[in-house]
């Protein structure tokens, strides 16, 4: 969540960055929900992902993410700007994503990062929420133009690759 | 504490040099809850451990002071068959959805009911299917990416 204008997303002018949390294997930002959340129409080049008041960590922005709460230097030569260390603190979202029509497909078979499977590239909308003390945050009604890029799959990796 | 030298620290090892400074923040809030997956082998009984297997690939945005990040972003700029593994999981064979979408909405401050317009940007997904856990054992699970 940024402070700029609807659709931008520069990192100094970031005040939120809700997220699970990296897990003990390593795993990015992943959390199992029902089965039911997700329902997918594959062959109509439709999903959904429909969740609500899923605990997450505020972590402020996603340079404090990423680095447990040590912010940026900013002074050092790299090309980041300085950001200041943060704690993450608790709060819960809900969301709505829908995947909607394919724009393009493809069929990839990625020997070097051994995946595979069929991938549509496609339209997409998000109604989200978020709630933690003393804030509260609600998205716009969804909007097919906000979406940059979506994709859809039904892959094969690791083992099942070969 | 200097990790400039670290190429591709993990949450792991990362975690365990700011431990070892003593400059961690907010340790006792940095893991989520353990993935849960329903076991094949068990005939959908729960198996409570069946922590999932990270993507080999990634990148490490903020190098070198964050940590390598099993995940590929999707960007506008590459065509769909040139993507990178969608997937966060490795081991998996499933439906899998990830979008890129920026817009905006209202912040409310509920102790003073001011709004505020702001922006948003959402990478979020999901993963629907089998998947081998960090157990070897095959299961079932569906998972969002948040």
């Amino acid at each position: 969540m940024y402070t700029g204008p609807a659709g931008s997303a520069n990192l100094t002018e970031q005040i939120h960055d809700y997220n699970v949390h990296i897990d003990s294997n390593d795993v990015f930002w992943m959390v199992r929900v029902p089965h039911e959340a997700v329902r997918v129409d594959f062959d109509d080049a439709r999903a959904s992902l429909r969740v609500q008041g899923v605990p997450v960590f505020d972590d402020h922005d996603l340079a404090n993410s990423l680095t447990f709460g040590l912010g940026l230097p900013g002074d050092l030569g790299f090309p980041y700007p300085a950001i200041a260390p943060t704690a993450p603190v608790r709060a819960t979202v809900s969301f709505d994503v829908e995947w909607n029509g394919a724009v393009a497909t493809a069929q990839i078979h990625n020997d070097a990062q051994q995946f595979k499977g069929f991938f549509l590239s496609t339209g997409a909308t998000i109604n989200w929420s978020a709630e933690q003390p003393g804030f509260r945050f609600q998205s716009e009604t969804p909007d097919p133009t906000r979406n940059l890029v979506s994709v859809l799959g039904h892959e094969q990796n690791g083992v099942f690759f070969g | 504490m200097n990790i400039t030298n670290t190429v591709r620290p993990s949450r792991r090892t990362f975690l365990g040099t700011m431990a070892s400074a003593g400059t961690a923040l907010g340790a006792g809030l940095l893991c989520p809850k353990t993935a849960y997956a329903n076991s094949e082998d068990g005939e959908g009984q729960h198996a409570p451990c069946a922590l999932l297997n990270p993507i080999p690939g990634g990148l490490a945005p903020f190098k070198p002071f964050a940590i390598f990040i099993h995940h590929n972003p999707l960007s506008p700029a590459v065509a769909l068959a040139d993507i990178k593994d969608p997937s966060q999981i490795t081991d998996f064979d499933g439906f899998v959805g990830l979008t890129h979408i920026r817009g905006g909405g209202t912040g409310i401050d509920t102790n003073t009911g001011t709004t505020t317009p702001l922006a948003f940007q959402a990478d979020m997904g999901f993963s629907q299917g089998k998947f081998i856990g960090a157990d070897g054992r095959r299961h079932h699970g569906t998972f969002a990416f948040v």
